[in-house]
């Protein structure tokens, strides 16, 4: 091959590679509609789905929040207050951290070791939460390790329990009934997930949320009706507060790896893992 | 260098904020002390989800063991007067902690003697709230 065609060919696969990525960005065109399948389902924020005719929403979430501890400084906390009986798996867990707290230990403190802290604790976990609610969801951003948390409004059921990924903050699906939202959320991760200390989470928790909001729009309550039939009987119920705070941002917030070399208390060697 | 001032908890209101707003649990550390250590800052840390210092404390024996002081986020720390050049590695600094249970050298941090005589602490975890 002589040295000038061996040269214009070089340039071809050069600009064949530099052309092919920009070419993967383009959007691709619709598929014909066939009759056979359904369109596939729009995101939350897909314009089209944005645009649907809907009822206007009672209130909107939108806002930073914060848990209201002026009563209480256990607030934060999901723990049942009344009698409540675990399963055995559970109780053991919970007797275990009992001993654990009176020879002043940390028990599987999974969320000083950087695991996500999941719902519900992550609604109350004493950190800012920003909410921005659209007219098919509401997401939700923890000051907490900027945990997400989505509640999809726009009329899609829970997904294929074969197909779902199972999440720390489960799948969140909500219903307008009056002036209330009813968020149900389920597909939980139970590994390294907790409710309060020694008080596991399992993939068969199951959250009710009944979503007020007070006093001229400054106050959030959420009513929580809450079932593992993994680890304890019955539904436990407790409702929270929250208020609006103007002043106050999410800034990013990480657990990175070497933030524990600095902090004594997961560091400890007497912590139980 | 003085070291371990041991005394009764004076400040619930800063040390339940300092609790709440880790990251972590605080069952290890004893909420009904606190202890004072002077010694030199090795290094200070700005950053989220919590500051932190390192200091070289020095016993009456002259050993030398390294702190680590757990403190709060910068905005929170901010609103009590810090900032992120408040102190420096190699500053001496005399700082009140609750102490780990088990006796680590450590613990959560309560307030701060600057080398000029300023004490800082630092604000509750819960922002001003709308009315």
């Amino acid at each position: 091959m002589k040295p000038d065609r061996i040269f214009a060919l070089a340039w071809a696969l050069v600009l064949a590679f530099a052309v092919a990525p920009v070419a993967a960005q383009q959007p691709r065109p619709a598929a014909p509609a066939s009759a056979a399948e359904p369109p596939p389902p729009l995101g939350a924020l897909a314009p089209a789905n944005l645009a649907k005719p809907r009822p206007q929403a009672p209130f909107d979430l939108t806002g930073t929040w914060f848990i209201d501890q002026r009563n209480s400084e256990n607030t934060w906390r999901f723990n049942p207050t009344g009698p409540f009986k675990l399963t055995p798996a559970a109780q053991a867990h919970y007797d275990a951290a009992k001993k654990a707290q009176a020879e002043g230990k940390v028990y599987h403190d999974d969320i000083g070791q950087c695991w996500p802290a999941g719902l519900p604790i992550i609604m109350t976990r004493v950190w800012p939460i920003a909410m921005i609610q659209k007219p098919t969801a509401i997401y939700m951003i923890s000051g907490f390790m900027n945990s997400l948390r989505t509640v999809y409004l726009d009329g899609r059921p829970h997904s294929d329990p074969d197909i779902v990924v199972p999440s720390f903050n489960g799948e969140s699906i909500g219903t307008w009934e009056g002036d209330t939202l009813v968020v149900d959320t389920k597909y939980f991760v139970e590994d390294h997930h907790w409710i309060d200390s020694g008080i596991p989470a399992s993939d068969q928790l199951h959250i009710v949320e009944r979503i007020k909001l007070l006093n001229n729009g400054n106050t959030l309550e959420i009513a929580y009706t809450m079932s593992d039939p993994k680890n304890w009987e019955g539904d436990w119920k407790v409702t929270k507060r929250w208020t609006r705070v103007d002043d106050t941002d999410i800034a990013e917030v990480s657990c990175l790896p070497d933030l524990n070399q600095h902090m004594p208390s997961t560091q400890s060697k007497d912590n139980v893992r | 260098m003085r070291t371990l001032v041991v005394g009764c908890s004076l400040a619930i209101v800063t040390l339940f904020a300092t609790a709440a707003l880790a990251h972590h649990s605080a069952a290890g550390i004893d909420q009904t002390k606190s202890v004072t250590i002077t010694g030199v800052l090795k290094e200070f840390k700005w950053a989220n989800p919590h500051s932190w210092m390192d200091i070289d404390v020095a016993d009456d024996k002259g050993q030398t063991k390294l702190w680590s002081v757990e403190m709060t986020a910068p905005a929170y720390l901010a609103r009590a007067g810090w900032t992120s050049k408040t102190v420096k590695p190699g500053d001496k600094v005399t700082v009140t902690v609750r102490p780990m249970k088990n006796g680590d050298p450590g613990g959560l941090f309560v307030n701060i003697t600057l080398p000029d005589g300023r004490v800082l602490g630092q604000a509750p975890a819960a922002p001003r709230a709308t009315q």
